[in-house]
């Protein structure tokens, strides 16, 4: 993100209360993460400490400090899921898009894949229980997920077997 | 006046009687209870209470009874006000058993805490049944119980806002942002005298000042233009240069404390033995 849009975008909110996270959630929005330089040159614009900025994208999880990918898959781990088997479900996803488990330093479970076309998330819940398991690809939830059905809804969205 | 009223110069100043475990005690209206009981010499634990900031209660320690009008209640001792009549109980048996899951939580969060070991001890709580929180990477050692009072400190008192929280729930720390050195520090160690546990590790070596906890930061020391000793962390002597009003004497700024004042001294005498002399002329 250059320095024009930032302006834009921070020039859209005149009242200095509560409008960081609006401006974050614009960043996050179009670059799909928030880059460093980006926090900082907003750092330096609004006068708020990076420490502050810093917090705060830690907090929410809507905030990544990394890239995420195209497509965002996010596996509910709730408890209802997890007895209807969401541990396999998501050993199965990591399988299929070929990448290994990781939790990042703030705990969070987030990979993508190396063509940064998936991002495999997991969640708590998504009030969906009545149809556990279920996993949730940008915004469209999908139930009563199998190991075997996955493929064909990844394939929705691009995926090609390897 | 003590630190305890920053923030209340506002309030008048009426003395009043409040009872502390059935003792009377004098306190002026308005006042923190838990500053009222450590005057008094009643020990109520406590981690993230500063004289000199204003009310947090993030620790929960210093948890009471406490009676207004009839009326009972639990209540952090660190945020609440004593008013004429106000009766705190510091011992109930609801107040320990709550004290006493709060010592072994914190006994979890900071494993490597020797205060919080020895403080839960004096409470009678050697145990925890909670998971400890071991992290051999932890830049604070598994000694931070999250007191917040590092970043009130460095926010609030000193303007700098080097180190907030980062994250959330049990994977919170604090540290400064993407836990590297951050220009915004002026290396005053302010957060290391303020930790209650001893958490953070600040070292002054071969002139400059290492802020090991957060991200390695360095900040160079600045040596007195008298005697040559390095005295304060040059970021901190500009901040404070630029916020006194007056600034320091262009002629004084270079010195240590201990060479101002011989100074000082030491231009006062010789204007009075001027003036003594120039009376001798007459
Ligand atoms: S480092 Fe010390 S002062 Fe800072 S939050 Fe942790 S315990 Fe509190
Ligand atoms: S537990 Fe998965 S939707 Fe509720
Ligand atoms: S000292 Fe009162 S809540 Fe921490």
């Amino acid at each position: 993100m250059d320095e024009k849009t930032l302006d834009e975008i921070i020039s859209r909110y005149d009242s200095p209360s509560g409008r960081l996270l609006g401006i974050l959630e614009e960043i996050q929005t179009s670059e799909g993460y928030i880059p460093r330089d980006v926090l900082e040159m907003l750092s330096v614009k609004l006068d708020v400490r990076l420490s502050q900025l810093y917090s705060l994208v830690t907090f929410y999880s809507f905030f990544s400090l990394k890239p995420i990918g195209e497509h965002v898959v996010t596996v509910c781990m709730g408890t209802a899921c997890h007895v209807r088997g969401a541990a396999e479900i998501l050993t199965t996803l990591e399988k299929l898009l070929g990448i290994e488990r990781g939790t990042t330093q703030d705990g969070k479970y987030s990979v993508t894949t190396k063509d940064n076309k998936f991002t495999l998330e997991i969640a708590r819940c998504f009030g969906a229980c009545s149809i556990a398991p279920v996993i949730d690809i940008d915004g469209d939830l999908y139930g009563y997920t199998t190991p075997e059905r996955l493929p064909e809804i990844l394939e929705d969205y691009g995926w090609r077997e390897p | 006046m003590t630190y305890g009223e920053v923030g209340r110069r506002d309030q008048p100043e009426k003395p009043i009687t409040i009872l502390i475990n059935g003792k009377k005690c004098m306190a002026r209206e308005g006042e923190i209870v838990l500053s009222v009981a450590l005057r008094e010499g009643v020990a109520i634990p406590h981690l993230c209470y500063e004289a000199s900031l204003e009310p947090y209660g993030g620790c929960r320690l210093c948890m009471v009874e406490a009676t207004d009008h009839g009326r009972t209640s639990m209540t952090t001792a660190c945020s609440l006000r004593a008013t004429e009549g106000l009766e705190v109980c510091t011992d109930t048996p609801e107040v320990v058993k709550y004290r006493n899951v709060l010592f072994e939580l914190y006994l979890a969060e900071a494993p490597k805490s020797e205060t919080i070991k020895e403080m839960a001890a004096r409470y009678g709580v050697t145990k925890t049944s909670f998971l400890k929180k071991i992290d051999i990477e932890d830049a604070l050692g598994g000694k931070c119980v999250l007191c917040g009072l590092c970043v009130r400190v460095c926010t609030e008192i000193m303007g700098a806002g080097a180190i907030n929280f980062i994250n959330r729930g049990p994977y919170t720390v604090v540290n400064t942002p993407y836990f590297e050195a951050n220009t915004d520090c002026l290396g005053c160690g302010a957060c290391a005298n303020v930790c209650p546990t001893h958490a953070i590790q600040i070292e002054d070596r071969n002139g400059e000042r290492v802020l090991h906890s957060w991200g390695g930061i360095k900040i160079p020391l600045k040596r007195c233009s008298s005697c040559g000793k390095y005295y304060t962390p040059e970021a901190l002597a500009v901040s404070v240069q630029n916020t006194l009003m007056p600034p320091i004497r262009s002629d004084l700024a270079g010195f240590c404390p201990a060479c101002r004042a011989k100074k000082c001294a030491d231009m006062e005498i010789r204007a009075h033995m001027k003036t003594e002399g120039e009376g001798n002329h007459v």
